[in-house]
C-alpha cells in the first residue's frame, strides 16, 4: 500500500474501531434500561412466572344442638387425586386406575369435563371418599399411576337418627352460578350450604381458606412448596334444637304419610324443635346425589323435599278462631259474657253457611272450646277485616318467623288492599266470615302459628323465634289487655282439659305438665251441598289428598307456659291426629325436662 | 547479540531466519490468551450454574474442549504467517467442499443441515468458512494494487457470495449474515469508495422483498416476532419475553450465583448456549453482564493494537477480519437475547457451550496472535508462491 493507502486504512480501522465501541454502548444502555429501569417489572414477571398457588379448603364449623350435642360430624374421607402437572397422560392413568377402584363411564366423562375448566395447577378429583381397600390399592399401584395421589379431606355426615335435613340442610358442591358470585366457591373441595341451618349459617361456619404457594417450573410442575398460609375453621354454632326432642317429635310424625311440627320455647324464642316428615338422608348430598336417588325424592307425593315447617301454607281453620276472639275483645266488640246463638248455620245474604251442630248459646269460652263457627262468623263480621288483619299480623301471621333462614315462605293475611289488587274484587262479608273461621284466603305456615301461639301464651309480647341462643332477652309487650289474654288462654286450657273441649281425648292427665291448645282443620276442598245433605261432613272417606288437613296449636303446661307447639298433619280428615301428636311430644319434652332437672 | 531492539530487528524482518520457539512464546500477546481465558472462565461457572450446580453435563466438557482448543489455537500462532499466506486459497477451497458435502451428507440437525460427520467429530463446515473467507480474503486484498480498481471487485464478491448462498440455504441466516458482514467490512477497509457501499445499500434494501420470499417459516416467523414479541407469548415469541423477564429480573445485583429463577426452572431457553448472556445478567445482574461486556472491549481493543501495528496487509486483513467476526458474535448475541435483534442462532463468543463455534473463534485468536507475532514482518505482494 501506498502511505496515502495506508493512511486510509489507518482511519477506516479506527471507524471501525470507534463504531464497535459506540454498538457496546448502546448494548450496556439496553442493559441499562431493562435491568435497572424495568428492573422490578421484570422482577415481578419472574415471580409471577414462577410462583403459582393452590388454595386450602378450611374444615367447616361444627353444629350443637343446646346441651352440646354434635348434629354434624366432619369425617376424615380419602380421595384419590390427579395432580395438575400430570394431565396430559390422564387417558393412559384413568385406565389404569379404573383396574384399581371401580370408575363408571360417567364418571370419567364427568373427570374429563372438569378438566377442561379447571385452572392448569388445580388438582382434580377423581373419586371422593375411597373405602379402605381402595386406598390401600392405590398406594399399592402407586408406581403405575403417575400424578395419581390420596389426599385426605373431610366429608359432612349427618346422623341418622337425628333425620333432620330440613332443620339442617346438608352441604354440596357449589353450583357454577354460585361460583361466578363468589370467587371463593371455586375452591376445588369447597362446599356450600344448601338449605336449613347449613345454608342459614353458611357464611359463618365456611371458615376462611389459607393458601398454599408452589414454586413451579416452566413446564408448570411443582419444584417444592414454598410456604403456606393455613386455612381458619370456620365458626362452631350452637343452635337452640334440643336434639332429643327434635329425634322424638320426627319419630312421632313418621307415623304419619306427611305432618310438620315446631316447638318453641315460649320465654326466649328458642327454636326447640323444627321437623318436617317425611324426610330424606341429607348424607347424600355432599359427596353429589345419584340420578336415582335424585328422582325418587324429586317425585315422591308427600314432597320430602320441602320443608313443610317453614313452607308449608295451609288455611289455618279453627286455630285462627284464638285471634278473632282476642281481637273482639280487644275492640271491645265483646266481652266474656257476651253471647251468640249459634241454630248451626248462618245466612251471609242468601249464602248458607255452617257449623259443626248446632251449640246453642254460646259465649266466647265455649266457642274457642268447642270451636263454634257461627260465633265467629258473627264477631268477626263485627269486627271487620281491617282489625282482624291488623293483629294477626301484629301475632306474626304473614310475616314468615325465621328471618333469613332459607326455604321460608310467608303465609297470607288477606286485607282489602290485597284483594283489590290481586282478584281485582272489593272485599265482601263473606270473605270476612271465612278469615273468622280461618278458611278462605287466609294462609299460615305452621312457624308462623307457633310464633303466633307463643306470643298469646308468652303475655302479648312481641316473640322472635331463633335458632341460635340469644341468652336472655326480653321482647317487647304488645299492648294487649292481660285480662283478654288470660280469657283466651283459659278457653285454650279448657279445649284441652273439659271433657266438652274439641281436644279432651288426648289432653296430659298430669299435674303440672297439662296442656292447652286449639284445634283446627284446614279444607282441601270445599264440602258440596250433596255431599253435605248425604251427611258428608267428614273427609276421612275421600282419597287422601282431597281429605282436610289437621291442625293443632298449643302450649303447655299451663300454669306456667313455656312451650308453644303447632303441628300439622296433612290430608288427616281431622285434627285428631295431630292433637296426639302434639300431646305425646309435649309431654315427652316436660317429661325430659322434669328428669334432668331444668 | 547486540540489543534487544536490534535483535527482535533481526528475526522479524528475515524470511530465513526462523526464531526458537521460546522466543516466539515470549513475543506472543499473552494479553488476548489471558482475556480469552478469563471470558472463559466466566463461561464454565455459568455452565455449571445452568446444569443446576453441576459440572456435568456441560462445564467439563467445555473445558476439556477449551483445552484442545487453546492448543490448536497457540499452534496456529506460532507456525509462519507467510505460510498461512501460501496456504489461504487452499483453506478457502477444502472449506468451500465441506460446505458443498453438507447438503449431500448432513443430516437434520436443529433445523437445518448445518452438520457433517466425519465419523471421528462432528464439524461445522460454515463456522471454518467464516475463518477460511477472512483469509482468502485476506490473500486477495494482500495481492492487490491500491487503490484497487472497481472490476477486481468481483472476484472477492464471489468469494464471498458463494459461502454465504451455500449457508443461507442450510439455512443458517445467523452465519450468512457474519460471512456477509465480515467480507463487507474487509472490502471497506481494503479501501472500497464509499459509494460502493451505497449503492450496494439501496441494491440489497430493494431485493429485500426477493430474499425475504427464500427464507423458511421459521426465520420468517423469527424476524416477524423480533417486531412484536408480544403478538405470541407461548409461542415464538415466547424465548425473546422469557430472555427480556430473566435479563430485566436480575436488575442491578443479580438474584446470586445458581440463584437465578428463570434459569433453573427452565423459562429461559438455550440458557447454556445462545441464552447464556442473560443467565449471567440474571445471576449477576447488571453488574456481571457490565463486567463480561468490559472483558471484550478489552479484548477486541488489544485485537485493534494489534490491527494498526501491523507492517503487512495480509496480516491486517486476517486480524481485522477475525477481530470483526468475534465482534459481530458478541454484539449480535447480546442484542438478540436483550431483544435489539432478531433472534438468529448466534452464541456468545467463549461462553456459550459448544464445541465447534469455540473452535472457530480459537482458532480465530490464533490467527491474530500470529498476525501479533509477526506484525514487523513485511511481505512483497508479488513474493507468494504458486498457490
Amino acid at each position: 500500500m501506498s502511505e496515502r493507502e495506508n493512511t486510509r486504512f489507518l482511519r477506516r480501522t479506527l471507524f471501525l474501531g470507534i463504531l464497535q465501541l459506540f454498538l457496546i454502548v448502546i448494548l450496556l444502555g439496553r442493559m441499562y434500561y431493562l435491568q435497572i429501569i424495568e428492573g422490578s417489572h421484570y422482577h415481578l414477571l419472574a415471580e409471577d412466572n414462577r410462583i403459582a398457588s393452590r388454595p386450602l379448603v378450611p374444615l367447616r364449623g361444627q353444629i350443637y344442638d343446646c346441651k352440646g350435642i354434635p348434629l354434624v360430624q366432619n369425617e376424615t374421607s380419602f380421595r384419590v387425586v390427579l395432580l395438575a402437572d400430570q394431565k396430559e397422560e390422564i387417558e393412559k392413568t384413568l385406565e389404569t386406575l379404573s383396574g384399581i377402584i371401580s370408575l363408571s363411564e360417567e364418571e370419567k366423562e364427568e373427570i374429563f369435563k372438569m378438566m377442561k375448566k379447571k385452572r392448569a395447577l388445580d388438582s382434580l378429583i377423581i373419586k371422593d371418599n375411597l373405602t379402605w381397600p381402595e386406598v390401600s390399592a392405590i398406594e399399592l399401584h402407586a408406581t403405575a399411576l403417575p400424578g395419581i395421589s390420596i389426599e385426605i379431606g373431610s366429608v359432612r355426615k349427618y346422623p341418622e337418627v337425628l333425620q333432620g335435613a330440613h332443620l339442617l340442610g346438608y352441604v354440596a358442591s357449589p353450583s357454577e352460578k354460585e361460583q361466578i358470585d363468589d370467587l371463593m366457591l371455586s375452591i376445588p373441595g369447597l362446599k356450600v350450604g344448601k338449605g336449613g341451618v347449613e345454608k342459614y349459617f353458611d357464611s359463618r361456619l365456611r371458615g376462611t381458606p389459607g393458601r398454599s404457594a408452589f414454586e413451579v417450573n416452566a413446564k408448570r410442575k411443582v419444584v417444592r412448596e414454598l410456604h403456606q398460609i393455613a386455612s381458619i375453621p370456620g365458626e362452631d354454632i350452637h343452635l337452640t334444637i334440643d336434639a332429643r326432642l327434635q329425634a322424638y317429635a320426627q319419630d312421632v310424625l313418621s307415623g304419619y304419610e306427611s305432618a310438620s311440627a315446631v316447638i318453641l320455647d315460649i320465654q326466649n324464642g328458642n327454636v326447640l324443635a323444627l321437623v318436617s316428615t317425611p324426610s330424606f338422608n341429607p348424607n347424600l348430598f355432599p359427596q353429589g346425589i345419584s340420578h336415582k336417588d335424585w328422582h325418587e325424592l324429586r317425585d315422591n307425593p308427600y314432597v320430602p323435599l320441602t320443608n313443610k315447617a317453614t313452607s308449608g301454607l295451609y288455611a289455618p281453620g279453627s286455630t285462627v278462631k284464638l285471634f278473632v276472639a282476642l281481637a273482639a275483645l280487644h275492640a271491645n266488640i265483646i266481652d266474656k259474657t257476651s253471647t251468640v246463638y249459634c241454630p248451626g248455620y248462618i245466612y251471609v245474604g242468601n249464602h248458607k253457611f255452617h257449623c259443626m251442630h248446632s251449640h246453642g248459646t254460646v259465649n266466647v269460652s265455649r266457642a274457642i272450646s268447642e270451636s263454634c263457627d257461627v260465633f265467629f262468623y258473627e264477631i268477626a263480621k263485627r269486627v271487620g277485616i281491617d282489625r282482624l288483619s291488623a293483629l294477626c299480623e301484629d301475632f306474626g301471621l304473614g310475616t314468615g318467623g325465621l328471618e333469613g333462614y332459607p326455604h321460608i315462605k310467608k303465609g297470607l293475611v288477606p286485607t282489602k288492599a290485597w284483594k283489590k289488587e290481586k282478584k281485582n274484587a272489593n272485599w265482601t262479608v263473606s270473605d270476612t266470615i271465612q278469615v273468622g273461621i280461618g278458611q278462605g284466603y287466609m294462609l299460615a305456615t305452621p312457624l308462623e302459628l307457633v310464633v303466633a301461639i307463643a306470643r298469646l301464651a308468652g303475655g302479648g309480647k312481641k316473640l322472635i323465634p331463633h335458632l341460635e341462643d340469644e341468652g336472655n332477652v326480653s321482647f317487647k309487650d304488645m299492648g294487649y289487655d292481660q285480662q283478654h289474654l288470660d280469657l283466651i288462654l283459659e278457653a285454650m286450657i279448657a279445649t284441652a282439659n273439659t271433657p266438652s273441649g274439641t281436644a279432651f281425648r288426648w289432653r296430659i292427665p298430669v299435674e303440672g305438665m297439662e296442656m292447652a291448645g286449639k284445634t283446627g282443620t284446614s279444607q282441601v276442598r270445599r264440602i258440596t251441598m250433596q255431599q253435605r245433605k248425604a251427611g258428608q261432613t267428614k273427609t276421612t272417606h275421600l282419597p287422601w289428598k282431597y281429605r282436610e288437613h289437621g291442625l293443632f296449636v298449643g302450649y303447655a303446661p299451663i300454669n306456667h307456659p313455656r312451650y308453644a307447639i303447632t303441628v300439622v298433619v296433612e290430608h288427616a280428615g281431622g285434627a285428631s291426629l295431630a292433637v296426639q301428636a302434639a300431646r305425646d311430644i309435649l309431654w315427652e319434652l316436660q317429661r325430659f325436662t322434669k328428669k334432668s332437672g331444668s | 547479540m547486540g540489543t534487544p531492539t536490534l535483535y527482535k530487528e533481526k528475526w522479524l524482518m528475515t524470511i530465513d531466519f526462523t526464531p526458537s520457539l521460546f522466543q516466539q512464546l515470549a513475543r506472543l500477546n499473552w494479553n488476548i490468551v489471558f482475556l480469552i481465558l478469563s471470558i472463559s472462565a466466566i463461561g464454565w461457572g455459568l455452565l455449571v450454574s445452568a446444569a443446576g450446580g453441576d459440572i456435568h453435563p456441560w462445564a467439563l466438557k467445555q473445558v476439556i474442549r477449551f483445552s484442545v482448543g487453546i492448543l490448536i489455537m497457540l499452534t496456529l500462532a506460532l507456525i509462519n504467517l507467510r505460510w498461512w499466506l501460501h496456504f489461504s486459497y487452499i483453506f478457502y477451497g477444502i472449506s468451500l467442499l465441506l460446505l458443498c458435502g453438507v447438503e449431500f451428507l448432513g443430516f437434520i440437525g436443529k433445523g437445518g443441515q448445518r452438520w457433517i460427520d466425519l465419523y471421528v467429530i462432528q464439524i461445522q463446515p460454515s463456522e471454518l468458512m467464516k475463518i477460511a473467507l477472512v483469509m482468502a480474503l485476506a490473500r486477495y486484498f494482500h495481492s492487490q494494487s491500491y487503490p484497487i480498481p472497481f472490476h477486481k471487485l468481483f472476484v472477492p464478491l464471489t468469494l464471498i457470495m458463494i459461502p454465504a448462498i451455500l449457508v443461507l440455504r442450510q439455512p443458517d441466516l445467523g452465519t450468512a449474515m457474519i460471512l456477509l458482514m465480515t467480507g463487507g467490512t474487509l472490502f471497506f477497509l481494503a479501501g472500497v469508495s464509499l459509494w460502493v457501499f451505497g449503492a450496494t445499500f439501496i441494491t440489497i434494501s430493494a431485493s429485500i422483498p426477493i430474499l425475504w420470499s427464500f427464507l423458511h417459516d421459521y426465520q420468517k416467523k423469527r424476524i416477524l416476532m423480533f417486531f412484536d414479541p408480544s403478538q405470541d407469548l407461548r409461542g415464538a415469541g415466547y424465548h425473546i419475553t422469557q430472555s427480556k423477564i430473566a435479563l430485566g429480573s436480575g436488575g442491578f445485583l443479580g438474584k446470586g450465583y445458581k440463584q437465578g429463577t428463570q434459569a433453573s426452572l427452565n423459562f429461559l431457553p438455550e440458557k447454556q448456549t445462545d441464552f447464556i448472556f442473560t443467565l449471567l445478567c440474571e445471576e449477576w445482574g447488571f453488574i456481571g453482564g457490565s463486567l463480561l461486556l468490559c472483558l471484550y472491549v478489552l479484548l477486541i481493543v488489544t485485537c485493534f493494537r494489534i490491527i494498526l501495528t501491523t507492517q503487512n496487509d495480509f496480516g491486517r486483513f486476517v486480524a481485522a477480519g477475525m477481530t470483526v467476526t468475534f465482534f459481530l458474535y458478541v454484539f449480535i448475541n447480546i442484542a438478540m437475547v436483550m431483544g435489539l435483534l432478531p433472534v438468529v442462532g448466534i452464541p456468545l463468543p467463549l461462553v456459550s457451550y459448544g464445541g465447534t463455534a469455540m473452535l472457530t473463534l480459537l482458532m480465530g485468536f490464533g490467527f491474530v496472535l500470529n498476525v501479533g507475532l509477526y506484525r514487523t514482518l513485511k511481505i512483497p505482494r508479488f513474493s507468494i508462491g504458486v498457490f
